[in-house]
């Protein structure tokens, strides 16, 4: 079979010709019904013509973007957000006599380990934090603390497909595609989903970001740090009629293309990814331009720090406010690549986890002052999580290994009740003991904040209607305010 | 012969739990007599024409599953009778009657086994008193499981007239003001009708308790009052519902839905306040904390403009306005209710794309216009789109003197004016805006005492008029 195979074409199939009339007879007599398109935005059309299909929010939405704050590898959670002062009483005993210890990763289990951290308590709420996170720290009233996260997988690849897919195997349609696919995106000049690439992508690599079985036009577009924030994004031609003209006659010829295939969504996804590549040949430049941005805010997310990678994320942080600005829907941010690796501390933990935590405290925590001050945190939902958390005694001697069994993460601004700590873990953080969550919860929750019920946004695949929590999830109403 | 003397042997009085556990199988073989002697009876008819002749041959045993299971039925039906739970006179004709159907559809068996030719003679009158039997005894049942009030609860008016009942009451018209909320019909009863009435009513009377009117809960049950007037601590009820719900006592037992923390707060201060039989609730001047309880219990202290239906907008002007720049998204899936965002445009917003916004006057509740040029004029048209809920305006020039069209917005939960040049001018406008929660004035003129002013106006107001600065590194 030619390597070519998937870019060809197939004839058209008797099912797709059977579903091209139906959609095509069904929705023009409904159309001439009711004498009105449904309205919402701009999809592709085989998604629109389907009457029966609502898009939008089910229910008024409290969040209309989200900053998906991704932090790669795994935070301690006992070194961050979940204080365990016994670690530091039975600093170097043995786990083994204290708990039942599972099977880790590296299966190296050495001995407990307490953090070499201290914790305080700030804001009005009491929230202790620790020395990882000072700039964090002066954000706690606005953010909703979870304990008890757990994951289904305790290694990277397939936690990161569960934490962005909803499934442990590569193929699913990320996040921000299914939430871009149920709501749209607003600004026809950039794509609704973007990834901010950090320096690091993810082990599963850009199948975290794919749009899977949901149309072509709903994958992550990824902006790269640096002058090129996207390949090719100044036109190369020296006169720009040129380029427009080039651009028209291709369009003819895909015009002529589809009218031979009928509504063929991989036509027509990359029809519309080419108008918007279009577009976006003026509206990235202008975004990730800075310069209308005053000293004093660059200041506030760190640009101006010695750490080239505060810098770098700071920039990222930015831009992300920009883009919700600008209406984006889904904004990840993918972790820089400091000098010790992702936050996934096999070893040498005090260093790595402080260049980490170094690198996005201070710009995660100048995000969301400024959104707050802009009154843009009343409708923008900041998610930070990793894919799992580490073990509560070392691996080797001053590592943590991967553990899915508990681990924190946050969220702050639209719909989210400050201020509050959800679920609990045992005495050593190993486990959750109260109000466990899981990844299906978090997906429901965030929907749910974006005015969807993750029940009812489907997509006929496999002869199912599928969903980003498959038959999982509920929301976590205790931190809803 | 067990079964005798585990009956005779004084376990009358507290039958033993093993009765009691086959008296629970009664609900489900009633149906099996039921069934089998309707069939047989319909039997019993169709032998007269020749297509069904067949048949006759199988009529005896029909009779007798039937008697058998009648058999069965009235056995568990006497063991459950023993929890004494149900009222004694239905019981007593419901008890006979089962009886009844029972002895008639044996004779009947017995005649057809035998082809006695007495049957020929009696086969009718046996049929219809059968029928009458096995009707009366199924309705007393019914009676007894969901009260005698069940079946014609929602007959109409002439039916439920034949029957001697009273016509439909109303029902009571939405609480709309604490004002006209009356204590114990729009609290109490409708507390009592959801979580307790379906085991304390006159049907049922679990613990001689009803709860189903004002004398009926003051007069008691078996142990006594369970409401003292002035004492919730000191009431059974109220214990009752508020023990730890893994507690034996608790009620509504047996994994019924149990009362909400404001349904049990609401009863407190009703049984605190003297267990009044009526009056407003707001005649028992209410502390301040029941108020909010009792207005989220009736649903006043949300936004009422939301329980609206609005009708579909027009798709005509959707488009237009598309076409001038604005992105118009519906905000949700039941109601028409609509967002608008310029600022996506990158234009100046001008009087004409207003005078278009206020066509979609009712759908409108979400509005964007930053960093869109708009002026003071231009806020005049904008005061007239009274469903707005959110309204940014940030980063525009707009002065106090293009504020004060505003004050018409009361419906405003959210407003954004940052980076623009308002400042007193607020204290007129805002205290009209009376839904208002969050107010963003980063970057404007506005001074400090202005602030503080605004925040004694109104408690619940979040104003954010500045942005924190980076820690100290």
């Amino acid at each position: 079979m030619s390597k070519y195979h998937n870019f060809m074409q197939r004839p058209l199939s008797r099912r797709e010709m059977l579903g091209i009339c139906k959609g095509g007879f069904g929705s023009l007599a409904f159309m001439s019904m009711f004498g009105v398109l449904p309205f919402g935005c701009s999809r592709p059309k085989n998604i629109a013509s389907d009457s029966s299909l609502y898009l939008g929010p089910h229910y008024m939405p409290k969040a209309k973007n989200v900053i998906f704050l991704y932090m790669d590898g795994g935070v301690s959670q006992v070194d961050s957000f979940d204080p365990k002062p016994r670690l530091a009483k039975e600093n170097g005993e043995d786990p083994k006599k204290k708990f039942k210890v599972d099977a880790t990763q590296f299966d190296n289990v050495g001995k407990i380990l307490k953090s070499p951290w201290e914790f305080k308590q700030y804001g009005e709420c009491g929230m202790p934090v620790s020395e990882l996170f000072p700039h964090i720290a002066t954000c706690v009233d606005d953010i909703a603390l979870i304990r008890s996260m757990v994951s289904n997988f305790p290694e990277h690849t397939n936690a990161n497909y569960f934490l962005h897919t909803g499934s442990g195997i590569q193929g699913r349609p990320s996040m921000g595609s299914w939430m871009t696919y149920g709501l749209g995106s607003e600004n026809k000049n950039i794509p609704g989903y973007i990834v901010l690439d950090g320096g690091l992508i993810p082990p599963g690599g850009l199948d975290n970001f794919k749009n899977g079985f949901l149309p072509a036009s709903y994958q992550a577009s990824i902006l790269r740090a640096g002058a090129e924030p996207v390949a090719n994004i100044r036109p190369k031609e020296a006169i720009q009629n040129l380029q427009e003209e080039k651009l028209q006659f291709i369009k003819r010829l895909d015009d002529t293309f589809l009218g031979k295939m009928g509504e063929v969504d991989a036509v027509e996804s990359a029809i519309s990814n080419y108008e918007l590549a279009y577009n976006m040949q003026s509206s990235i430049p202008e975004l990730t331009e800075f310069s209308e941005e005053s000293p004093v805010t660059k200041k506030l997310y760190g640009m101006d720090s010695d750490d080239p990678h505060t810098r770098g994320y700071a920039a990222q942080c930015l831009l992300a406010r920009r883009l919700v600005e600008r209406g984006v829907r889904f904004i990840e941010l993918t972790c820089p690549k400091v000098k010790a690796d992702r936050w996934d501390q096999h070893s040498n933990l005090k260093d790595g986890h402080e260049r980490n935590a170094h690198a996005v405290d201070q710009p995660i925590a100048g995000l969301l002052k400024d959104l707050k001050s802009r009154g843009l945190l009343e409708e923008t939902l900041v998610v930070w999580t990793g894919e799992f958390g580490r073990t509560p005694f070392a691996q080797g001697s001053d590592g943590r290994d991967h553990n899915p069994s508990a681990f924190s993460m946050w969220m702050a601004g639209a719909g989210i009740k400050g201020g509050t700590i959800f679920g609990r873990t045992d005495d050593y953080g190993y486990r959750v003991i109260e109000n466990e969550v899981t990844i299906h919860d978090l997906h429901a929750t965030i929907m749910h904040l974006l005015g969807i019920n993750h029940e009812h946004l489907t997509f006929r695949f496999g002869g199912r209607d599928m969903r980003l929590t498959d038959v999982h999830g509920h929301v976590i109403k205790d931190i809803l305010a | 012969m067990n079964l005798e003397i585990l009956v005779n042997s004084g376990a009358l009085d507290r039958p033993s739990d093993v009765l009691i556990f086959f008296g629970r199988f009664h609900p489900l073989m009633v149906h099996l007599p039921i069934g089998f002697l309707v069939l047989t009876i319909i039997v019993q008819f169709s032998v007269r024409w020749p297509k069904f002749q067949p048949l006759d041959t199988y009529i005896s045993y029909l009779w007798g599953l039937g008697a058998l299971s009648a058999l069965v039925t009235v056995v568990c039906g006497y063991f459950l009778s023993l929890s004494g739970d149900y009222d004694e006179d239905t019981l007593f004709w419901h008890k006979w009657s089962g009886i009844a159907v029972f002895l008639f559809s044996l004779t009947c068996f017995y005649f057809t086994k035998k082809k006695s030719k007495l049957f020929h003679f009696t086969k009718w009158p046996l049929l219809i008193t059968v029928t009458g039997f096995l009707i009366y005894t199924g309705h007393l049942g019914g009676n007894l499981t969901h009260g005698s009030t069940y079946l014609l609860e929602y007959a109409p008016n002439p039916i439920r007239g034949l029957a001697g009942m009273p016509p439909k009451t109303k029902p009571r018209k939405k609480v709309t003001a604490l004002d006209s909320a009356d204590v114990f019909l729009d609290v109490v009863l409708p507390i009592m009708n959801s979580k307790c009435t379906s085991c304390h009513n006159d049907g049922k009377k679990k613990g001689d308790l009803l709860l189903t009117s004002y004398s009926n809960i003051m007069n008691g049950g078996e142990n006594g009052e369970v409401v003292i007037a002035g004492s919730p601590e000191a009431s059974e009820l109220f214990r009752r519902i508020t023990l730890p719900e893994n507690h034996d006592d608790f009620m509504p037992s047996e994994g019924k839905r149990a009362l909400s923390d404001e349904e049990v707060d609401l009863l407190e201060w009703w049984v605190f306040s003297g267990a009044p039989k009526k009056g407003y609730v707001t005649q028992l001047n209410p502390e301040k904390r029941i108020t909010i309880i009792a207005s989220s219990y009736f649903g006043l202290d949300k936004n009422n403009l939301l329980s609206k239906k609005v009708s579909y907008p027009d798709a005509a002007i959707i488009d237009s306005l598309r076409s001038q720049g604005f992105v118009i998204n519906r905000l949700m899936k039941d109601n028409n209710y609509l967002e608008a965002n310029y600022t996506l445009s990158e234009k100046a917003i001008e009087a004409l794309n207003l005078d278009f916004l206020l066509k979609l006057k009712e759908q409108l509740i979400w509005l964007n216009l930053g960093n869109s040029e708009v002026k003071d004029v231009h806020l005049e048209k904008i005061g007239q789109l009274e469903n707005l809920i959110k309204l940014d305006l940030s980063r525009n020039a707009i002065t106090d003197l293009g504020l004060k069209h505003l004050s018409k917005l009361t419906n405003l939960e959210y407003l954004n004016l940052y980076e623009s040049q308002v400042s007193e001018g607020l204290l007129e406008v805002i205290p009209k805006m009376t839904r208002l929660q969050k107010i963003y004035l980063w970057k404007t003129k506005v001074q400090d005492t202005t602030i503080e002013q605004l925040s004694t106006m109104n408690k619940n107001l979040l104003v954010v008029f500045e942005r924190d600065e980076v820690a100290g590194n």
